[in-house]
């Protein structure tokens, strides 16, 4: 899908659906991205003024316009640059991530688990960030939030900010399954060993960039395999992500023409992990 | 002086007496009608199966949206794992020749968020034409926050998919499988599929917070119109739903009451369904679990039944250790 299909596919409301319908925030977050990154400004403009009208009282967005909660989406929209975005729009999304953990990290439920005598699990050691508050952490959420801090920590190197995405990155080291790579969350359930998925180890390896273990190496060699069979451009977009943020994706790769991208995010992701690829990082810098 | 009651005081009285007497587990209900149907393998009968499966519920479609909720869970096409795409169009294909005004294809996976893709894995696009104007992936549905009509878990309002809140007839398409959580996932279970993974993420954690059985329930009680035919032609068994090995019992099962149709599938599965708490919790104190009161028809669950093996920590629920 080129870019002009992506105009095409906006909404009058300035935002994107997934594929047709009601504008979300991912999707429009995403073609944001994709249109900045191909200098499309006019459809950025409108998506940004979407994003910007959408935005909650408590710092965060929701998925959806209409959705009284923010959840997880606040990621992607503090991936966007602040000078598109706005400074102080910006500001509140980093604060609503660093304000959010795993409800397995709040004082009150480790009170509760402290008082009834259970153990903490060793995966319950790091905080990371749940799909929408009140819940768990899931690596999918952490991922991204540690994507987002990244970027702003090199904007503004602040303290607070380095320690959510060191231990944000703990929570991915202690979630990778045995084999390398990574499912959604726990490694193993009642006692069976989870699998990786190719979408989840991408977006764990993207956000682990810098970080080289025995861990990540396993799970870099789950990466290349998985760019060798998946038949999904979502997975396949991460998985080129998480490769490149290493250093790995193989010399010459060549997106199977024959996988379609079905969403807009799989257009827009596609379209800035190629500029990824020519080094124009304006995802993940 | 004698007094003669006519048939509609007499019908009424028993009514009475029955609703009076019924605090107990054995009280008489109404029978759920549930039938068994043989089909031994995914082929192009199952299109006729299906077609005289669902004429014998006397199913009144004609004019009504209905959505068809299948299990899409993972990429595996050759496992078990998912609602098989022909049994889905071959209801798609007899609801339409019953008169539907329109059928729709609806799910929205619980671990997998590109589900047009894990679809085409599982062969939706090759099996159904068009799949994709026919499909709606209730993770990014537009939605509604709701109440359900009971509530046993403290979730409170739930945001769901319009496209099934907005459906006349609501298909509940399972796979028969043993599930590590919660003992069996079947017909109920199944509805997990309808909360929007756009709002509540992959996995939909704040039901595992909230209950997983109550949260069934609380689905359940959200969804009055519903029907459902269970994908029992290959079942899984063992550490389901994913991570399971294949269980041919070469069966179909359907019924207006997913309660009894679920309790159904447990016998064949040589599961004891009182003993699933879900179950217990949606039947609300009736006795739509009890053999007796679900009028079978086709097959008996006895002729059908095969044991599916179950993880340790569910052996207690076996029939067999009544």
């Amino acid at each position: 899908m080129a870019i002009e299909i992506l105009a095409d596919r906006q909404n009058r409301d300035g935002g994107w659906p997934y594929v047709r319908g009601s504008s979300w925030t991912e999707p429009t977050v995403y073609a944001v991205l994709a249109s900045l990154a191909a200098g499309e400004m006019e459809p950025a403009r409108r998506g940004l003024r979407w994003i910007l009208a959408t935005g909650r009282r408590d710092g965060g967005w929701p998925p959806q316009a209409g959705v009284d909660q923010s959840t997880w989406v606040t990621a992607l929209v503090a991936l966007l640059p602040p000078e598109h975005l706005g400074a102080s729009a910006h500001a509140r999304a980093i604060a609503w991530l660093l304000g959010t953990v795993g409800r397995e990290s709040t004082v009150t439920y480790r009170l509760r688990e402290w008082l009834l005598g259970n153990p903490r699990l060793p995966e319950e050691e790091f905080p990371g960030w749940p799909w929408i508050p009140n819940a768990a952490a899931w690596v999918g959420p952490t991922s991204l939030a540690v994507l987002a801090l990244e970027k702003e920590y090199r904007r503004r190197p602040l303290p607070a900010i380095r320690e959510r995405i060191d231990s944000g990155r703990r929570f991915l080291q202690t979630r990778m399954c045995r084999e390398g790579g990574w499912n959604h969350g726990s490694v193993r359930a009642l006692g069976y060993e989870s699998l990786p998925y190719p979408e989840t180890t991408g977006m764990a390896l993207a956000a682990l960039r810098g970080v080289h273990s025995p861990g990540t190496e396993r799970s870099l060699a789950v990466a290349r395999r998985f760019l060798g069979e998946c038949r999904s451009a979502d997975a396949l977009n991460w998985l080129r992500l998480g490769l490149l943020a290493h250093g790995q994706l193989p010399v010459g790769y060549c997106h199977p023409v024959a996988i379609e991208n079905r969403t807009i995010p799989d257009a827009s992701l596609g379209l800035l992990v190629a500029e990824a690829e020519k080094g124009r990082v304006l995802f993940l810098a | 002086m004698s007094q003669t009651l006519t048939r509609r005081e007499w019908l009424a009285a028993s009514a009475g007496t029955a609703l009076l007497g019924g605090c107990g587990a054995e009280r008489p209900i109404v029978p759920s009608i549930v039938s068994i149907v043989r089909a031994p393998v995914y082929d192009q009968r199952i299109y006729e199966t299906v077609r005289q499966m669902l004429q014998e519920h006397r199913l009144e479609v004609r004019g009504r949206r209905v959505v068809l909720k299948p299990n899409l869970v993972e990429f595996e096409p050759g496992s078990s794992i998912n609602t098989h795409p022909l049994l889905v169009h071959a209801a798609f294909e007899a609801f339409r020749g019953m008169g539907a005004a329109s059928v729709r294809i609806a799910e929205g996976p619980g671990h997998r968020r590109n589900t047009f893709d894990l679809a085409d894995a599982a062969g939706y696009f090759k099996t159904v034409p068009r799949f994709e104007d026919v499909f709606v992936d209730l993770n990014l549905d537009d939605v509604t926050r709701v109440r359900p009509a009971s509530q046993f878990s403290r979730l409170g309002p739930l945001y769901l998919p319009n496209t099934a809140l907005g459906a006349d007839l609501l298909v509940s398409m399972p796979k028969m499988k043993t599930h590590h959580w919660v003992g069996a996932t079947l017909a109920m279970k199944n509805l997990f599929g309808l909360v929007p993974g756009g709002i509540y993420g992959w996995p939909k954690n704040p039901l595992h917070w909230a209950g997983i059985h109550e949260s069934i329930a609380d689905l359940h009680a959200a969804f009055p119109r519903q029907f459902a035919i269970v994908d029992g032609i290959v079942g899984m068994e063992g550490n389901g739903p994913i991570q399971g090995t294949p269980k041919p019992v070469g069966v179909l099962v359907s019924g207006r009451d997913p309660v009894a149709v679920d309790a159904t599938c447990c016998r064949i599965m040589r599961i004891e369904p009182g003993r699933i708490v879900y179950l217990r919790l949606a039947s609300g104190g009736e006795s739509n679990l009890t053999e007796r009161n679900i009028r079978q028809i086709g097959e008996s669950p006895s002729a059908v039944a095969t044991p599916f093996e179950l993880i340790p920590e569910f052996q207690s629920l076996r029939m067999e250790n009544r």
